[in-house]
């Protein structure tokens, strides 16, 4: 019981970030879908791929994010997503708040002492 | 042997088997309705059908040529559900609702009328034949004209049933992905 718990808080966690993360990606180099995804598989942010679709897609919706359609060497064309101005705006604005909560934890951590 | 079906995922075609390709619609019939995106979803199954037919290509190799339903159960599991949750763990949900989506609605059937598709509607409905029916109405239409009045006031109230759904309802199916398939004008 207890440990399906902890699982429940990391993957809330997990949640509250894939969207930064998403966009910190994006913000380094353009990335298709599956790249995406063994990205954030490698950094244990996702389980299942299925939970990243939707968001691209919202992502996109909200002007975050753009794609491109590019040939391939062997198959057909990949949907390449890359990061909008706007998305760069409101990476920022992560960027700071992801700071500022660490910087709050750490405080917090070191008062308990 | 197993019958094997052609289809075409992301943009490449595969030949998979029927059992598989059962599992395979359904899994994505599911995943669309719990994007809970409606017609928005198009962009996500896009994408995801891309993600399909990557894996699918690479679990066949050289070796394979016919997808089969290990390939699609591993494809299921590695890419989950839009919300993070298995694609079976609300099987119990959906036989609740398909116990409760099966009332018949009275509808008037364009597939097989003569006139107004009053009789073949009102024949789904109460399970019986449908010339009877119109044997009847044509009887009280000369009694006194009664039978005139109620196929009028039928033909007004029962709605036609147009699309696959409307007729899924008027036979007292549920509506599921198959059942859609059957009534629907595009094949």
């Amino acid at each position: 019981m207890n440990e399906i718990n902890t699982d429940n808080i990391k993957s809330q966690m997990r949640k509250g970030v894939l969207e930064y993360c998403i966009l910190s990606i994006l913000n380094n180099n353009d990335a298709y879908a599956s790249s995406l995804i063994a990205e954030l598989k490698d950094a244990k942010m996702i389980v299942v791929e299925g939970t990243l679709y939707p968001l691209l897609t919202r992502q996109k919706n909200q002007g975050l994010l753009n794609y491109r359609w590019e040939e391939s060497q062997q198959g057909p064309p990949r949907k390449y997503y890359s990061i909008t101005e706007r998305g760069r705006e409101l990476l920022a604005e992560m960027d700071s708040a992801w700071a500022e909560i660490v910087e709050t934890i750490a405080l917090i951590r070191n008062n308990k002492k | 042997m197993k019958k094997v079906v052609t289809v075409g995922i992301g943009g490449r075609s595969f030949v998979i088997d029927e059992d598989a390709y059962q599992r395979l619609s359904l899994y994505l019939t599911r995943f669309k309705e719990r994007t809970k995106m409606g017609v928005q979803s198009g962009d996500v199954m896009e994408d995801l059908e891309q993600r399909i037919s990557e894996l699918f290509t690479e679990a066949l190799g050289s070796r394979l040529e016919v997808v089969n339903i290990n390939m699609v159960n591993n494809v299921i599991s590695q890419l989950g559900m839009p919300d993070g949750g298995t694609m079976d763990e609300d099987f119990g949900v959906r036989d609740d609702y398909a116990g409760t989506g099966t009332v018949k609605k009275l509808f008037r059937d364009p597939d097989n009328k003569s006139l107004g598709g009053v009789c073949s509607g009102l024949a789904l409905y109460l399970n019986t034949d449908v010339v009877l029916l119109r044997v009847l109405f044509v009887i009280a239409l000369f009694m006194g004209g009664v039978g005139f009045w109620a196929y009028i006031i039928f033909w007004i109230v029962a709605p036609m049933a147009y699309t696959a759904a409307q007729k899924c309802e008027m036979r007292g199916l549920p509506v599921t992905a198959e059942n859609l398939r059957k009534f629907s004008n595009y094949k």
